[in-house]
């Protein structure tokens, strides 16, 4: 069984733009879902408000597609009425960290085994390109039009720090990795959180001189920096190269966790 | 295994032609009948995964339909002792 049968072949082609990376993060997701051979009976995916909550809606199982920012508010209920049920959240970067923040946290601090996929393109996306949360610096977009002057949310930081359980992040280029995080995230009972950065050409792409969308996942590429070594340039004394994405696996540990399966 | 590009899938963001190590994909040329320039297979014979999957019984690299947003990207079995054209490299 591969992970294509997972997925609703009768809503495809899907909305997405062409290019955009949320379609590679469903790859990878699935893949690791049919990795952990789990039925589909017994698998919720949950997702709130953006282009990247429309996931669910072509995975072949029971999903709730829920209100802006709430994904994990629902999330919790499904877990707690009825912990048998594995569920995975999808998420966006506004969605997750501006008015879903507090659940967020909150969820992390109760260590509910949940795994949550934030597919982080940066911006909004759907609603026309307004700057979010996680809009670097310097970065252009609607509500940003002369660049960007706010600093960013580190949403990695921000769930080791809440207390969750599993933290990883990579990009949509590294899709084995990115497939291995999850795994790990789907096996660690407590919460994971695996953020994947991805490409939106359309609303990212084209006004931060990514013209095509290959450009944005060569940057990807070049500027991402794992975790090991950037602990060793810390270590150094160096600094840290311009714009780069620390990559890898930053905390897997086993505190006690809220609606593990009986 | 053959490698098959869905046509009514895929969007030709061309993220294939840039990850197969082996590159089996180059940009298209014309639009297709949705106006959409679908990536061309240049030599897919090369591929370690179409040639190698049913002898090691899983996927080799499949970088490719990984990648694919569209999920445009998959293998279909062949008839034993097709024929096909074959390019050699020497």
């Amino acid at each position: 069984m591969t992970y294509t049968e997972w997925l609703r072949e009768d809503r495809l082609p899907h909305i997405y733009c062409a290019g955009c990376g949320n379609g590679t993060v469903i790859n990878c997701t699935l893949n690791a879902v049919d990795q952990m051979g789990w039925k589909k009976e017994e698998t919720v995916f949950v997702s709130g408000i953006g282009c990247s909550s429309r996931a669910p809606g072509y995975i072949m199982t029971d999903s709730l597609h829920t209100t802006h920012g709430r994904a994990l508010a629902f999330a919790t209920g499904i877990k707690m009425a009825s912990p048998d049920l594995n569920v995975v959240v999808f998420t966006g970067d506004g969605d997750l960290a501006a008015i879903g923040g507090n659940h967020f946290i909150h969820a992390c601090r109760r260590n509910i085994d949940l795994t949550v996929v934030c597919m982080n393109n940066q911006i909004y996306g759907m609603t026309g390109g307004q700057g979010s949360p996680t809009t670097p610096m310097g970065a252009l977009s609607t509500t940003t039009p002369y660049g960007s002057r706010e600093p960013t949310f580190d949403l990695c930081e921000l769930a080791s720090a809440a207390g969750a359980n599993f933290v990883s992040r990579w990009t949509s280029y590294h899709v084995k990795e990115l497939t291995r995080a999850i795994h790990n995230g789907l096996k660690t009972s407590g919460f994971s959180f695996i953020e994947a950065a991805v490409q939106c050409p359309t609303n990212y792409g084209r006004r931060n001189k990514f013209r095509q969308v290959m450009d944005q996942i060569e940057y990807f590429k070049t500027h991402a920096v794992l975790q090991q070594k950037a602990d060793r340039l810390r270590e150094e004394g160096k600094p840290l190269p311009e714009n780069s994405i620390v990559v890898g696996e930053f905390v897997h540990r086993n505190r006690p966790a809220m609606g593990v399966k009986r | 295994m053959r490698l098959v590009i869905d046509e009514r899938r895929c969007k030709g963001c061309n993220l294939c032609t840039m990850v197969c190590p082996y590159r089996i994909f180059k940009q298209g040329s014309k639009p297709n009948a949705r106006g959409i320039v679908v990536p061309e297979l240049d030599r897919p014979e090369r591929c370690a995964n179409c040639r190698l999957q049913a002898l090691y019984g899983r996927t080799l690299c499949g970088m490719c339909q990984m990648i694919c947003p569209d999920q445009a990207i998959s293998w279909q079995e062949e008839e034993k002792n097709e024929p096909r054209k074959v390019a050699i490299e020497f």
